[in-house]
């Protein structure tokens, strides 16, 4: 490894690898980045750049359409095998609504997991004024994410960005604030404080995680950990979705003189307003960046591999295969019927073996 | 008297004999057809040879029965065989040939025709087509006619499909036993393309999809040719057995579920409270039983996706998939699967279409032709390939009994 991060991120499609560079220029150095975009455009703004889809798309971009995107991505990921070298968690940010953002994180996130990569998505959702097409593809798109992904989170730029009228500085600023939200997160693994959240215990936390809500609040002056919390507690953003809460992870980036007092006033703040089976605390402390301020970022997640029993229908079980409720055994080999007939194997996959058990599909509706 | 020419099919889910006859015309019609469930068939493989003998002999009564109700008596003594199953398998071969004098001539093609038809086989494996692609001459390819043309080398690209001798031999131990000959094993899938596909369709790359119960053929067309074929063992049979697994039903229960309810897709719009019931089956304990809708589609959908994904991979592999604008066809019984075509459509990037076999007559009373394509494509090549022979001669020592 020799002192490299064993994280690494992946900004996939124009806005996604925007936003990946906001977090490079502001993480710093020793941040592994890679770039991945069906348009060719997108590479010449510098960074290390991967052309999904070269031959397929010529580098025009998938225009639109969310299965080309994913073809092209098949064409190319394993061009991303050259950048996961002692990777152990990736961290992917995009924007869905077009073609290669949907398209070519699923199938990134999908490759990322047969390496045995777990993968933590930050996905933008479209504006509405960006139209019903932009908005059906995202919908379309996210529940696969989902599936191949170990934990997502979907930002929906409305509640990210508002009171903004212009089209251009609502984009600028969307992305901005995911740029900055992840490179607060980043920190927050690579810069641990006296409370550590390194790659590993990420790793064990996101780890079928599913989908969870994201924010990241900044204070300074007398009181700010009082205001932090509030913010929090009011934020959009961590009211995304109806699902219930089973797991957060509170992450205190602050300089040297955060005080201990402050540290309980947010944990106990933010224990309260989102009341989690599991409570997870990490601390920064980073003088030069922090001093005079507190950042908290918060993870809350729906589900987890404590939450099987309310995990999402049609989704990918996490850990060990569960049974449909009342579901026939298929038998020692999962052959059924098929037992002594000649085996359809592909891929290594025995397809004999109904799809839903192989996919581990959940059909608790 | 014109020619009569007979077609059986011995399918995972039905077996299905028809009659066609050429008209004054020349255009093939359907005079007479029949099919009744099988047994003893899994995977398109017949594992219980009575079993799958008394379902060809109730096809041909059946047939006959309706011969004779409309005044006029045969009995079927054979019939080509249409094969399919994973056992089938498609090679290319090519064999080339020296051309005299630097010109390609007459006898220089019909020597490559032979040796093209060469291809030596393993002992267990039977020859079913030679499909005739491109020339080469002197390693220019994509000639369609090469006679005149200079050059010293000359080969034909083909496509060999075959398949495993003691299968075929099964299918004819069972016919044999019903009294009904077999004539030729044809390939079922591009039987299927022959009576679906229009000219134009093959010039411009299409593929076809033949949806049977236990299995899936395939067969890619560029520049008017097949350009790759093979068939994948997986069928609508999985998807009945992944639905009876998923919510412990019988099969027959399951069958019913998927061929009333279920979907290829599934809907977003489909509420969580949206409720499919199960037949009652023997189990009257289990009477007023219903499933979750978006369930069974989901394991009907993950299905069908991992199928056509299958077969997109594979053509990706051939390098084909960006060839096939005029999009695809599917055919078979699985075809009737609702919004299969859809799926499809996603799934492989292009334009799908059902396929009804248009070009032979006869079948406007069946309620979903493109469970017929088979049998009709079937039919569709005995008669431009024996139209010559004279069916009199043998007409009561081959045909009629």
């Amino acid at each position: 490894m020799n002192g490299e991060s064993s994280m690494i991120l992946i900004g996939i499609g124009t806005a996604g690898a925007a936003i990946a560079r906001g977090v490079s220029r502001a993480f710093g150095g020793g941040l592994r980045l890679v770039l991945a975009d069906t348009d060719a455009a997108t590479g010449e703004a510098g960074g290390p750049f991967t052309l999904l889809g070269g031959d397929r798309l010529s580098g025009r971009g998938a225009g639109g359409d969310v299965v080309a995107g994913r073809l092209a991505a098949e064409d190319s990921v394993k061009v991303l095998d050259e950048h996961l070298d002692g990777v152990r968690l990736a961290i992917i940010v995009t924007a869905l609504g077009g073609g290669t953002g949907g398209g070519a994180t699923l199938e990134t996130a999908k490759h990322l997991s047969a390496r045995g990569v777990p993968s933590v998505v930050f996905a933008t959702t479209p504006f509405s004024f960006e139209g019903e097409d932009r908005q059906r593809n995202a919908r379309g798109i996210m529940s696969m994410i989902e599936d191949a992904a170990n934990s997502t989170f979907f930002l929906p730029l409305d509640k990210l960005v508002d009171n903004v009228d212009n089209m251009q500085e609502a984009m600028r600023r969307a992305i901005d604030t995911v740029a900055s939200g992840v490179t607060l997160f980043w920190r927050l693994v690579e810069r641990p404080g006296y409370i550590r959240l390194d790659t590993e215990r990420l790793r064990h936390i996101i780890s079928g995680a599913g989908r969870g809500r994201f924010a990241a609040v900044t204070a300074q002056g007398q009181g700010r950990a009082s205001e932090v919390v509030d913010r929090l507690i009011r934020s959009e953003m961590l009211a995304t979705s109806s699902g219930p809460v089973r797991s957060t992870l509170c992450g205190i980036l602050a300089g040297d003189d955060l005080l201990l007092s402050e540290v309980g006033k947010i944990a106990d703040g933010v224990r309260g307003a989102f009341a989690g089976l599991t409570f997870d605390l990490a601390t920064v402390n980073d003088e030069a960046t922090f001093s005079g301020r507190i950042s908290v970022v918060l993870m809350l997640f729906e589900s987890g591999a404590k939450a099987e029993d309310e995990a999402r229908p049609g989704s990918v079980m996490s850990g060990r295969r569960r049974r449909t409720k009342g579901a026939l055994s298929s038998g020692p080999t999962g052959r059924g019927r098929f037992k002594n007939a000649e085996p359809t194997i592909w891929n290594g996959e025995d397809l004999d073996i109904p799809t839903f058990i192989r996919k581990n599909l959940n059909l608790d509706f | 008297m014109s020619n009569i020419y007979a077609a059986l099919e011995i399918g995972t889910t039905r077996t299905v004999l028809a009659v066609g006859e050429a008209d004054t015309g020349g255009r093939l019609r359907v005079t007479s057809h029949a099919e009744i469930p099988s047994t003893g068939v899994r995977k398109s493989q017949i594992l219980d040879i009575p079993q799958a003998t008394q379902s060809i002999r109730s096809v041909l009564h059946e047939i006959e029965r309706r011969q004779e109700a409309s005044g006029s008596k045969i009995t079927i003594g054979n019939a080509f065989l249409a094969v399919s199953g994973q056992h089938v398998k498609a090679d290319p071969f090519s064999a080339p040939v020296q051309v005299e004098n630097a010109r390609v001539s007459d006898e220089a093609i019909n020597a490559v025709i032979r040796e093209s038809h060469s291809m030596t086989l393993p002992r267990d494996r039977e020859l079913l087509d030679v499909i005739e692609q491109d020339y080469v001459v002197d390693g220019l390819g994509g000639i369609s006619s090469p006679k005149g043309m200079s050059g010293r080398v000359l080969s034909l690209n083909t496509l060999q499909i075959h398949a495993d001798r003691n299968r075929i031999q099964n299918a004819r131990t069972a016919a044999d036993a019903a009294k009904l000959e077999i004539r030729e094993p044809l390939f079922a899938t591009t039987c299927a393309a022959d009576a679906v596909l229009e000219d134009y369709e093959r010039r411009n790359g299409v593929l076809v999809i033949d949806m049977g119960g236990g299995s899936t053929g395939y067969a890619a067309y560029c520049d008017g040719y097949a350009a790759a074929a093979g068939v994948i063992g997986v069928g609508g049979d999985h998807v009945t057995n992944d639905i009876a697994h998923a919510f412990q039903t019988t099969n027959a229960q399951a069958e019913g579920m998927k061929v009333r309810e279920a979907s290829a897709l599934v809907s977003a719009s489909t509420g969580e409270s949206s409720r499919v019931r199960v037949e009652p089956g023997e189990n009257t304990l289990m009477d007023n039983r219903t499933v979750s809708r978006r369930a069974l589609d989901t394991v009907v959908n993950v299905r069908m996706m991992e199928l056509f994904t299958v077969i997109r991979e594979t053509l990706e592999d051939h390098d084909l998939l960006h060839r096939l604008h005029a999009g695809a066809v599917l055919t078979g019984g699985g075809a009737r699967l609702r919004n299969v075509d859809v799926l499809a459509a996603q799934t492989l990037c292009m334009n799908v279409r059902i396929g009804r076999p248009t070009h032979v007559d006869g079948l406007d009373d069946v309620e979903f032709p493109a469970a017929f394509a088979t049998i009709a494509g079937t039919l569709l090549y005995a008669h431009r390939n024996y139209e010559e022979r004279s069916i009199l001669d043998g007409l009561f020592g081959r045909f009629f009994k």
